[in-house]
């Protein structure tokens, strides 16, 4: 009996030491961690967008964020933007058919913005009490001197494990500019080639027409186009070959079909979707003469 | 039971004659697992020399505190702080590595070797021992790794290092984990054998 005792408390305590040192690296840890994603992001945005460390944007690029909530009460459903205005924060709460049922402008740091704890909290402070707001996603406007040149989507969908996480860039006309496996974990060898040059870079150049009906065929990748995607051979001969195959479909990866074609399944709702509610978003805008930064 | 080992003969006993991999078999899973290349034999190698120092310090200090009864549950549970500590700090200082070791970082948790050497020697000797054994054996392993890693890079791959040496892959299936096995079958014969003919030797004399 006193045996058993001596075990509880020695296991208690030797657990709340081990919870101690965790936790106090966690703290010291947990800033540079955030700090080190948020970096992480931004380089994924702008090799999507075609730049990198050694060649950075020009000044007069700008990346807008909108963050789509779903907000609900007790009878129905919304749909709540927060966007950047011409000077602070605007959110927008449109019903289901797109017809604006309100508008406020929101005081708001920009750090606070982008961290989601924090946004979350802002956006349901404005919703105001009964009703609810979820985050939904976000998704990034890109102009160049006030003109959208980009668009730069998050994503999510089930593949073959559980999901995989995405982003997407796709001009103005939604034609994929190209697409970057965030996180997935499919199987190595097999479904985790997804993320491979050869994979990703056939959903380059697609156009909003064409992905539309995108299919994934189960055929051999063809020598020559697999060294194109991969960027092996040199750039006016690869130019060539991808204009040879561009309206191909997509080319399932071996021993993997069902993780292509859940990331083929995947982008195409993405961009089909966002195309939908970004016609509504811009239409509400136009009728109530919002003035927004993008 | 006293320890009466020099500190260094107790890190040349983790690399040679009690090498982690080699000598006391234990950790083949990882051993054979990741040593696919050199960098990831280093990278691994590191991580656990660092929990393995950690964690035997650290239950070296309080060995007088925990009960025999509960003494596994104990040694998980350092292992498993150092562990998430080290990998806190990987995530955070060194994105890079991370990213591509950050899965193998959190395996080490169920390393038999460190778990074994702090049942072994930790629980019993000094603190000051046990870092000197536990780095011996975290360089054992690490130099283990290495090896490993450098047969299968060099033969399945035709690089060391991830330069391109050969300019061909002699054997695509050194890379495979089956490979593993082999290569590590063999360099336990190879160390038998330096053992053998060293005590040999020594017999002559």
């Amino acid at each position: 009996m006193k045996d058993i005792f001596t075990i509880i408390i020695r296991l208690t305590v030797s657990c709340i030491l081990a919870a101690t040192v965790m936790g106090s690296a966690f703290i010291v840890t947990n800033k540079a961690k955030k700090h080190n994603e948020h970096v992480n992001e931004q380089k994924v945005r702008y090799a999507l967008l075609g730049y990198s460390a050694d060649k950075p944007i020009p000044d007069s690029m700008a990346l807008h964020e909108v963050y789509r909530y779903i907000v609900s009460d007790k009878q129905s459903q919304y749909i709540g933007y927060l966007l950047s205005g011409k000077e602070g924060f605007i959110f927008l709460t449109l019903d289901l058919s797109g017809k604006v049922i309100d508008n406020k402008s929101v005081e708001v740091d920009e750090a606070k913005v982008l961290e989601k704890e924090e946004r979350d909290k802002v956006v349901n402070g404005i919703v105001g009490a009964g009703k609810d707001a979820k985050f939904a996603d976000q998704t990034i406007i890109v102009t160049n001197n006030g003109e959208r040149i980009a668009y730069l989507l998050d994503g999510k969908f089930t593949g073959f494990k559980t999901f995989i996480g995405v982003m997407l860039a796709t001009d103005p006309k939604f034609t994929l500019l190209g697409l970057e496996i965030l996180e997935h974990e499919e199987d190595p060898g097999l479904g985790a080639e997804i993320e491979q040059d050869y994979f990703r870079n056939q959903f380059k150049g697609k156009t909003f027409e064409q992905l539309k009906d995108l299919d994934v065929v189960k055929e051999p990748l063809p020598d020559e186009y697999f060294q194109a995607l991969e960027g092996d051979i040199a750039a006016e001969d690869a130019a060539k070959i991808l204009k040879k195959y561009g309206d191909k479909d997509i080319y399932a990866l071996t021993g993997a079909t069902i993780s292509s074609r859940s990331v083929n399944n995947g982008v195409k709702s993405i961009v089909k979707k966002f195309a939908y509610r970004l016609n509504i978003l811009d239409t509400a805008l136009a009728e109530q003469k919002i003035e927004v930064a993008f | 039971m006293a320890n009466d080992k020099s500190s260094m003969q107790l890190i040349a006993r983790g690399i040679l004659s009690e090498n982690p991999i080699f000598k006391l078999a234990l950790s083949m899973c990882p051993a054979v697992g990741i040593s696919t290349t050199v960098i990831n034999g280093v990278m691994l190698g590191i991580a656990v020399l660092f929990v393995q120092v950690f964690s035997s310090v650290t239950i070296s200090l309080f060995k007088n505190k925990i009960h025999p009864r509960i003494r596994i549950p104990t040694y998980t549970l350092t292992i498993a702080t150092w562990v998430t500590v080290i990998d806190l700090a990987l995530a955070a200082y060194l994105p890079e590595a991370y990213a591509k070791m950050g899965i193998f970082v959190k395996l080490i948790v169920a390393f038999a070797i460190i778990t074994m050497r702090l049942e072994m020697f930790a629980c019993k000797e000094s603190a000051q021992d046990s870092f000197w054994d536990g780095l011996g054996m975290g360089l054992g392993f690490l130099v283990g790794m290495v090896v490993i890693g450098l047969v299968r890079e060099l033969l399945g791959s035709g690089a060391i290092l991830g330069y391109d040496v050969l300019g061909f892959k002699p054997l695509l299936f050194f890379i495979l984990p089956s490979a593993g096995f082999f290569v590590v079958g063999l360099m336990m014969a190879f160390f038998n054998w330096i053992e053998l003919a060293y005590k040999q030797a020594k017999g002559k004399k």
